[in-house]
């Protein structure tokens, strides 16, 4: 451990401390508990029938065979589903024309895309449920499959939802200013239409969920590898109809989330349903083949962007329409990840014309929803591209285009007009570090070295903002969404001394314990190894607005602890004063010691402070209540912006097609940081996901919506190989409207990397007639790139 | 199909001798997690391509997802939870706490016993040599920065002491 930077003695542990994290041991060791590990005796095993077709009328289930298999308990089919459960809620529904289309937690009467659950087989082991499933005979009735946008939007196209005109789930235009105008004017437009690939977050340890329903109390008790275990305890009771108090999720260690853990799915319904019909506890692990069908699917859209601009390189414009492939279902994030990325697209850029439209369409995919940065990755893949094109047209350094465009410090807080307050940040500063640490890591030289030597190498630049800390609840209630955006903690002092934090946000590997705990200690002025941290458990915890995503961890639920400690102080201080008979105003937390300031030594140590609150209440005063406890429920007042910017160097090789990332600078501004080491830790993992994302990573699927790629071998995620050492600069600008200045860093990784890796290529390439408009960028796409002439 | 004869195996798991019946087409892997507790074998794609299943199987590591579990009949198998030491830390499980190459943790133990294969061969580990080492497991938390670092450590100590 270090110090920390507010005076604290060494030790504490608090805010700008490097701490080791709290659950290591467990996990180096193999201790570590999760979803998988957790079985009780009795448990009977799922596995699902999928359908392997893309679009079909179900006209028959025959489970009589798998049911006369020994060992096998229950086939649940969509058929007997609806008479238990009501249909899946979509959490999101922002859109002011947003269509229903219910959803269950399989299919019913019709499957929508391939894998999409028909049966599920519950029986005493995995092997002998996928035996019998194999064996669960299917009537199906395939459907005309509607493979693109294309497709999707085509006048005579065959219908997802049959009730509907078309395929089209919503859409909705933004503006602001007179974007027509600007563009009659303007001295030079430019304009692009790019697309992103299909990708999801494909966390190492797939999803998993254990269900006791207890019939004699009518108690059900969900086991799930779950980031929003509130939210999965609200949707359980609703679609289940029990109430929420009925419920108890619980969440062991988390593989990694990535936000595809923080949709919830049907198939921890169905756990809860077959353990009612059974009477036994049900468990389902997903195994990695039906993740990539199964777990939610991510980035996929086609965006039009044109900018207006002034021969200065001035925007006085922008237009961006993006289109979402949605899959065949609604997942519960509606289409929300979509509508970010139209509303986000101006970035940190100062853009008085702005028209920003954005539709989803149903396609028979898998269900489109959240993964790691959500909308921003593709309005900032949209923006920078686009600069980039007007830097070509005027002949201009495209960073000359962004440092003229870019919104000032003193301009802030700055709204778009749109939909981003930005509130603090200095982009030009983030910039300039981006800039300077690619030349004192000697990249620029190095370039021209081997361009001078006949390779080919390129730098690629590209800033980002990103909204983080979602979202204050005023926010989430004017998009329509059913949830707060806010947290509430406790944190307990127990007899002997020692602080428990109590919270709802979980940890699936992003040191949220840890981070938690440093500010609980900072607070306090506490060791942080006196603290614990209790999460996962909606019994045992209180309850956030959202769960852990959007970047919010930190920012809104770390408030909450901090101020949750804040009251625990007071009330520590309250007991300690009357036990020294010196006013609270004239003690303070040190070295273990409720003390008198300016007499260090002089006080009763907080082990004794917490034995008389507990346990010798004669020494507490009267009308001093029992205990010690905190509680506080925090609510921001606006969004916060995380920015930064992005520097990566790239190497092409003309006779493959390869790219090979060789350096990768990641400036970015997160606010105050707790624990630089995390932060760093988070920045790393989110830019390997950049370059999976621009290199590598694809969902293919055929005309007749079979998704080819479900295998690592097929889907491919960086490996050492493909991922360079990272340098990462960091930049503090505390948040303006979060007590403690955090914005969050959780998500920043993934933002501006694809938008840097297509310049690079550009860059590398090195040919006016070069321009990437769709990544992931294949081997073969480069190739042609390289070859054009040939 | 179910009701297969049932194999006895006899391994030692972790210095410890264990005898278990399982199924003829039962993977390795999973019968270490379910038969033989040793519950730090993750499956993150039973396809052998992830490496969070690796174990160290008569002195070669192996993806225990690839193997069938009569295999290891007679086998020694080490998985992570037989590097520490007791309550003490293998050096390169403390390595990867303090230079923080873990987030999740669940493909950790695959890195590790690769990780200790690397070091107990002895020769010069270099940034390449690390890299290309552990290119055989997939992270999806951390970037491999921290894991490659932490592992360049390890052995940069252990030189250190070889030079003493």
């Amino acid at each position: 451990m270090t110090g920390t930077r507010h005076g604290h003695e060494p030790g504490v542990g608090g805010v700008g401390a490097v701490v080791r994290r709290h659950s290591d041991p467990a996990l180096v060791t193999g201790h570590a508990t999760f979803i998988d590990d957790i079985e009780s005796g009795g448990t009977l095993h799922l596995a699902m029938v999928r359908s392997p077709f893309a679009h079909a009328e179900i006209k028959g289930v025959d489970a009589s065979a798998a049911l006369d298999l020994p060992g096998v308990h229950a086939v649940l089919t969509g058929a007997e589903l609806v008479r238990h459960a009501k249909v899946q809620p979509v959490g999101w529904e922002h859109i002011d024309n947003q269509r229903a289309a219910p959803t269950y937690a399989m299919a019913v009467g019709k499957v929508r895309y391939c894998g999409q659950i028909v049966a599920a087989v519950a029986a005493e082991s995995r092997a002998l449920a996928e035996d019998a499933a194999e064996l669960v005979e299917v009537d199906y009735e395939p459907l005309p499959v509607v493979h693109s946008i294309e497709d999707a939007l085509a006048p005579d196209a065959p219908r997802l939802v049959p009730e509907w005109p078309d395929n089209v789930f919503g859409s909705q235009t933004y503006g602001n200013g007179d974007a027509d105008a600007a563009f009659a004017d303007a001295e030079v437009t430019v304009s692009e239409r790019l697309t992103f690939g299909r990708q999801f977050g494909c966390p190492l340890e797939p999803r998993g969920a254990v269900a006791t329903w207890e019939r004699y109390t009518n108690r059900i008790e969900l086991w799930i590898n779950s980031q929003s275990p509130n939210r999965v305890r609200e949707v359980v009771a609703e679609v289940l109809g029990v109430p929420v108090s009925g419920v108890r999720v619980r969440v062991p260690g988390i593989g990694g989330g990535f936000g595809s853990k923080a949709n919830y799915y049907g198939e921890e319904i169905l756990c809860c349903l077959l353990s009612r019909l059974t009477g036994r506890p049900v468990k389902y692990i997903e195994d990695r083949q039906e993740s990539f069908v199964a777990t939610s699917h991510a980035r996929e859209q086609r965006i039009d962007v044109a900018v207006a601009a002034t021969r200065d390189g001035v925007i006085t414009a922008l237009r961006g329409h993006i289109v979402g492939v949605l899959g065949g279902e609604i997942s519960s994030v509606g289409m929300g990840p979509v509508w970010l990325s139209a509303v986000s697209i101006p970035g940190p850029y100062r853009i008085p014309n702005l028209e920003l439209s954005v539709t989803g369409v149903l396609t028979n995919r898998t269900p489109y929803g959240s993964y790691r940065g959500w909308g921003a990755p593709k309005a900032t893949f949209a923006m920078e591209r686009i600069i980039e094109r007007l830097a070509r047209e005027l002949g201009v350094d495209s960073n000359e285009i962004r440092r003229r465009n870019f919104v000032r410090p003193e301009e802030m807080p700055y709204s778009n007009g749109v939909f981003a307050t930005l509130d603090s940040g200095r982009y030009e500063h983030c910039l300039d570090l981006c800039v300077e640490r690619l030349r004192r890591d000697g990249w620029y030289r190095f370039r021209e070295e081997a361009r001078a030597a006949g390779r080919k190498v390129g730098i690629g630049v590209a800033a980002f903002v990103e909204s983080t800390g979602i979202g204050p609840s005023r926010v989430m209630a004017r998009l329509g969404i059913a949830q707060g955006g806010y947290d509430e903690a406790v944190v307990r002092m127990d007899s002997t001394g020692r602080v428990t934090v109590f919270t709802g946000q979980t940890e699936m590997g992003q040191g949220m314990s840890t981070t938690l705990a440093q500010l609980c200690a900072d607070e306090l002025n506490i060791p942080v190894d006196q603290i614990t941290v209790v999460m996962g458990d909606t019994d045992a915890c209180p309850y956030t607005g959202y769960g852990t995503g959007g970047s919010r961890a930190a920012a809104v639920g770390g408030v909450a602890v901090r101020q949750a400690t804040g009251e625990l102080k007071r009330q520590i201080l309250r007991v300690a004063s009357h036990q020294l008979e010196v006013d609270v105003a004239d003690l303070e937390i040190a070295d273990g010691l409720v003390q008198v300031r300016g007499l260090p030594g002089y006080g009763r140590t907080l082990a004794d402070v917490a034995y008389a609150a507990y346990r010798r209440l004669t020494d507490v005063g009267e009308g001093t209540t029992p205990t010690l406890q905190g509680r506080a429920v925090f609510d921001p007042v606006a969004l916060t912006y995380a920015n930064g910017c992005a520097g990566v160097v790239v190497e092409v090789d003309p006779a493959t097609g390869g790219v090979t990332v060789l350096g990768y600078v990641m400036v970015d501004d997160c606010g105050t940081m707790i624990n630089p080491q995390i932060v760093d830790g988070q920045l790393h993992g989110g830019c390997a996901q950049a370059i999976g994302g621009a290199l590598l990573e694809d969902l293919v699927y055929d005309r007749n919506g079979q998704l080819l790629t479900t295998t690592f071998m097929d889907y491919l995620l960086p490996t050492a190989m493909e991922v360079p050492p990272f340098s990462t600069v960091h930049v503090e600008t505390p948040a303006p409207n979060t007590p403690g200045g955090m914005k969050g860093v959780g998500e920043a990784g993934t933002v501006p990397g694809p938008a840097a890796i297509a310049a690079a290529i550009d860059d590398a390439v090195d040919d006016p007639a070069v321009f990437v408009r769709h990544l992931p960028v294949s081997p073969e796409q480069v190739y042609r790139f390289c070859n054009a002439a040939g | 199909m179910s009701g297969e004869t049932a194999i006895t195996v006899s391994a030692t798991v972790n210095g410890r001798r264990q005898t278990f019946t399982c199924e003829a087409r039962e993977t390795l892997a999973d019968a270490l997690r379910r038969r033989c507790q040793v519950r730090g074998v993750h499956l993150g794609c039973e396809h052998g391509v992830c490496g969070a299943c690796t174990i160290r199987f008569d002195g070669v590591t192996a993806r225990s997802c690839l193997m069938f579990a009569p295999q290891a009949d007679g086998a020694e198998i080490v998985t992570v939870e037989g590097l520490a030491d007791g309550d003490e830390l293998h050096p390169l499980q403390e390595a990867f706490s303090r230079h923080h190459a873990l987030q999740c943790g669940f493909c950790t133990p695959g890195f590790l016993m690769v990780a200790q294969e690397l070091l107990a061969e002895g020769g010069p580990l270099t940034e390449e040599v690390v890299r290309e080492a552990i290119s055989g497991n997939i992270c999806r938390c951390t970037g491999y920065h921290n894991i490659v670092e932490a592992i360049l450590a390890v052995a940069d100590a252990r030189s250190g002491e070889a030079e003493k």
